[in-house]
């Protein structure tokens, strides 16, 4: 920023000692440039060709099964798009899985980091042992808790019966709102430690003399969790909040693996209207359309976000 | 697999794919490829593990030393079917030469076909004439051959011959033998079969509602899948879950859980693939010598078998079409599908591949080959993977009681109309 604005004056002028400083000034910045090149070629290759291409994709007809049909059709896919009551429904249960899913993992995952941030023995042990099912492919921990929620092998009921709970002998996946049990379950268990981590981190950058200082004043541990720690930590529930946010909003692997979308619509998600449009009808520019908007409305939530954190002044700002 | 032979293979592979580029690189003019005596790599992508890995690789071994001058690279794709579409779509989209050869899903070709993926094998001059029609049939498209089948596959009706005399004729015996034998054994299930939301349930549905005088689309091509007859199948496998006849986990079970159910004695009737057959005849198995394979039972309509299988199929962009072409009519001879047939149990899908031989062996065939006879292919279309999808949903969405059986496939015939028309995908 200090530099272009020193810059901007002296480009206007043309005295002589200017000049020169103009072409010390330019040798600079070309070499700055070259060294940004790489950078930005890469960014270019691997995020805006790809994006400007679905872009152009999206107005377009291109069904692979009629070859040589593409032509440009403007906003069709769009229009399409937009009045087809499936994509609203499966906008609708994305949001639905987003909220629920986001909101129960940043609370375990807020415990989870608490409870790790304390001291105890072992706790490099306990603290790497968390991590595990965030290690683990998104693919094989849905097949995971598929199967123990299976009913005559899985876990799940076995113990429900043994416990003689309510709920034993039930086909999780063949009711229309039980079926988000264990998709919800599934993607708790692997992200919350991912949300954890973060907070950790958070946790560890709040200074112990305030806690102490706060002790001095005589709060208990109740009012500093929420005058000290839960404040303090607000730009590392930010981060948590956006990444965790924006990956339930894309949420596929652990659906298509679980349940397919089933029983019949109701758990099929915005990814997966997308998949289907791809993968299935083989129509891609309907299916780019569906990927643009899913792109506009992570932009908007991310942005949402952002302006949140700068309001209250976080790091970030 | 011995190293050596690894290290040998992936050296050819290397030498061939640098020379195929300094080809390419150099000289443009030299026409290499065709059958000259350089040596070629054709990729062939396939499916299958364990006995059948090994059938395709000792067909490949005899295959190359036959054509010295071609060598075979086996690409193996997902044993998952709707993975292994996905690993091709992507392929081929891009138009890449390789894989050269390729193994499909019966469901497939027309779609590839119509994508002008893969090219028409008439050329070569195929013979088909004693190949199962029903298969050679879904491998054409617009009046061309596509595809050459490779082994065949139909679904049927699995009984338990210890536990039901004679095999039901119609949907009421069925429902009758099966109560009987519930009876006696309460624990058992009456009628295994697939009910996930996935392609195996489409195609036991094909199967009831052709018994029943339904099918999916009509002579003219036409969606009917709200017909009387359909609403009728669908109604039938509804209430084989809701009066118990069926278990409603069946809802989320493929063929590998219907298999488990009948092998380990839980099945009084289960609807599978012929694979099961050796499986269920092999020692230590709980039914072993209890197991007879029919086509499923009848209600005004006819026995219907759904055909499943692989069909080979040629990519368009291929280097080496003539090669490939070599490999795949000495795949689909009926030396080397006897030869699979005995290693891995893969039906042929030829009639004169069933040599005495083999059926001294694999005594089960002469069962299959009764069912082969009603084997019916799902429509053969480009679009037959999104009437599917919907097929699926409607499926689903009765089994789970979301829609009563008129509902669903109401709605199914619409969104099939559209995909039809032109106005839906």
């Amino acid at each position: 920023m200090a530099a272009k604005t020193q810059l901007a004056p002296a480009l206007g002028t043309g005295s002589p000692q200017p000049k020169r400083r103009r072409s010390y000034m330019a040798a600079r910045s070309r070499v700055g440039y070259l060294l940004v090149l790489p950078a930005v070629a890469a960014l270019a290759a691997i995020a805006i060709y790809p994006l400007v291409y679905n872009l152009v994709l999206s107005t377009r007809f291109d069904v692979l099964t009629e070859p040589g049909t593409g032509h440009f059709t403007g906003l069709a896919n769009y229009k399409q798009m937009v009045t087809d009551p499936n994509f609203w429904g499966d906008l609708g249960r994305t949001g639905i899985f987003m909220v629920v899913s986001v909101t129960l993992e940043f609370v375990a995952g807020l415990i989870l980091a608490l409870i790790v941030h304390r001291q105890f023995k072992a706790r490099g042990l306990v603290r790497a042992s968390i991590l595990i099912p965030w290690a683990i492919p998104t693919a094989v921990s849905a097949l995971l808790w598929k199967m123990f929620f299976d009913i005559r092998s899985g876990f799940v009921d076995f113990a429900l019966k043994a416990l003689h709970l309510p709920g034993s002998q039930l086909v999780w996946f063949n009711s229309p709102t039980l079926a988000w049990v264990p998709i919800i379950l599934s993607d708790m268990w692997k992200n919350t430690p991912f949300i954890a981590l973060l907070l950790l981190a958070g946790l560890q950058t709040i200074p112990q003399e305030i806690y102490e200082s706060a002790r001095i004043d005589g709060a208990n541990s109740w009012q500093a969790f929420w005058a000290i720690t839960l404040p303090l930590l607000r730009p590392a529930i930010m981060v948590a909040l956006i990444f965790r946010t924006l990956s339930a909003m894309l949420v596929f692997d652990t659906i298509f693996v679980m349940t397919g979308g089933g029983p019949g619509q109701s758990t099929e998600v915005v990814a997966y209207y997308d998949w289907y449009k791809y993968m299935v009808s083989l129509n891609f520019g309907f299916g780019a359309a569906v990927a643009v908007a899913i792109t506009v409305l992570a932009l908007i939530l991310a942005a949402i976000y952002v302006r949140l954190l700068r309001q209250r002044g976080g790091f970030m700002a | 697999m011995n190293m050596p032979r690894q290290v040998r293979r992936r050296t050819v592979a290397v030498m061939s794919s640098t020379a195929l580029l300094l080809t390419l690189a150099g000289c443009g003019s030299s026409a290499t490829g065709a059958s000259g005596p350089h040596n070629v790599t054709i990729v062939f992508a396939t499916q299958g593990l364990g006995t059948e890995a090994q059938a395709t690789q000792a067909a490949v071994n005899a295959f190359e030393k036959l054509h010295p001058h071609i060598h075979v690279q086996i690409e193996t794709l997902s044993a998952s079917s709707n993975d292994a579409y996905q690993t091709l779509i992507t392929d081929l989209t891009s138009g890449s030469g390789t894989p050269d050869v390729i193994t499909a899903d019966v469901i497939w070709p027309a779609t590839f076909a119509a994508a002008k993926w893969i090219m028409p094998l008439n050329q070569f001059h195929p013979n088909t004439s004693t190949f199962y029609q029903g298969m050679v049939k879904s491998g054409e498209y617009h009046g061309k051959l596509y595809a050459m089948p490779w082994f065949i596959n139909v679904e049927g009706l699995y009984y338990r011959t210890d536990l039901v005399k004679t095999p039901p004729k119609t949907f009421a015996q069925l429902t009758a033998d099966a109560r009987a034998a519930m009876k006696k054994n309460p624990k058992l299930i009456g009628l295994a079969f697939e009910g996930n939301k996935y392609e195996g349930a489409v195609t036991v549905f094909q199967d009831i509602s052709g018994g029943f005088g339904g099918s999916f689309l009509n002579a003219q091509g036409k969606p009917v899948l709200n017909s009387p007859q359909n609403i009728k199948a669908l109604t039938w496998l509804d209430n084989a879950i809701k009066t118990g006849l069926s278990p409603t986990a069946v809802t989320g079970w493929e063929e590998g859980n219907v298999q488990q159910a009948f092998l380990s004695g839980d099945a009084v009737f289960a609807t599978n693939w012929p694979y099961l057959y050796p499986l269920a005849e092999a020692s230590g198995s709980a039914v072993k010598n209890e197991v007879a394979f029919v086509p499923t039972p009848i209600d005004g309509g006819q026995p219907t078998a759904s055909l499943g299988g692989d069909d080979l199929v040629i990519n368009k962009n291929t280097k080496y079409p003539k090669q490939a072409w070599e490999l795949v009519k000495y795949l689909t001879s009926a030396k080397t599908m006897t030869a699979r047939a005995l290693i891995s149990g893969d039906p042929p899908a030829r009639t004169d591949a069933y040599t005495p031989s083999l059926l001294a062996k694999a005594p089960w065939f002469k069962q299959e080959e009764v069912v082969y006879a009603d084997a019916t292919p799902r429509p053969v279309t480009p679009l037959y993977p999104q009437i599917s999808a919907q097929i699926q949903e409607a499926l689903s969405a009765t089994y789970s009681g979301q829609e009563t059986p008129t509902q669903a496939l109401n709605q199914a015939q619409k969104a099939v109309e559209a995909i039809v028309s032109g106005h839906g995908s």
